[in-house]
């Protein structure tokens, strides 16, 4: 019978094929949600969704696009922002 | 509007939010671009222009593009190519085979043990005859110290062997 901490549905179930050829469950956690542009909310691309210690091993590059306000503004977004800054 | 000196503000890429001139124009839909930008080919829709223009000849070096952006205003940095170094190779350590000394320390062993035994029991008859008291005393410690069931049957046979010279211990 699994525990009761091992109920919960924030952890994910994996079967998981031993060398011993059994097959067993393994309870691992979620990975967190796609981040979001922050004025329009859609997605963003080219921001990765890892846990913190495995984002924390990342190099720069693999985590935000390498654009002005990458990672936190879409493209759409940044470029409409630069032509009312310059029309001003 | 998009001619040849026409400055602009870059609103895709990398480089976006910084300020051109167009040097070309070699499609509709394209344009060669230079200043604080890199030399590229860019399409114009990602582009914005502004008010000011350039007196510029078609196709200008890098050279004039700079010299005219300063009566602007605006200073262009040339940055240097950085030379990629090579990453030292990690030399390994080289394994020295460890050399065998285990078996022979054995051996040297038992080797060595033979002797003592032949000069114990040669000691033995040879003090046994001259002096007695002392020596058998002195052997039997030495025989403790090195001791093993063996040697005990051994010496023992031995020393029955030779009743009236042992003396008995108190």
């Amino acid at each position: 019978m699994p525990s009761g901490r091992h109920k919960s549905r924030s952890l994910r179930r994996v079967f998981v094929k031993t060398p011993g050829s059994r097959t067993v469950l393994h309870y691992k956690k979620r990975a967190p949600s796609k981040a979001k542009c922050s004025s329009c909310g859609a997605v963003l691309k080219g921001v990765a969704r890892a846990r913190p210690h495995k984002m924390q091993n990342m190099p720069k590059t693999k985590k935000r696009p390498q654009r002005p306000y990458g990672g936190v503004l879409c493209s759409k977004c940044t470029a409409r922002m630069i032509k009312d800054k310059s029309r001003k | 509007m998009f001619d040849v000196g026409r400055l602009c503000v870059k609103t895709r890429g990398r480089d976006a939010g910084k300020k051109c001139v167009i040097v070309d124009k070699p499609d509709e839909t394209h344009a060669t671009v230079d200043g604080l930008v890199r030399r590229r080919n860019v399409n114009i829709k990602h582009l914005e222009p502004l008010k000011e223009t350039i007196k510029i000849s078609k196709g200008a070096s890098h050279a004039t593009v700079i010299s005219e952006f300063k009566k602007f205003g605006i200073e262009i940095k040339e940055t240097k190519k950085k030379e990629s170094k090579s990453r030292p190779k990690t030399q390994k350590k080289k394994k020295t085979p460890k050399p065998q000394k285990q078996p022979e320390k054995k051996a040297e062993k038992k080797k060595q043990e033979k002797p003592k035994k032949d000069e114990t029991r040669k000691e033995q008859s040879s003090f046994v005859s001259q002096k007695p008291e002392v020596s058998v005393k002195t052997e039997k410690k030495e025989v403790k110290k090195e001791a093993t069931e063996t040697k005990k049957d051994k010496k023992e046979t031995n020393i029955k062997e030779n009743p009236e010279s042992t003396p008995k211990n108190g």
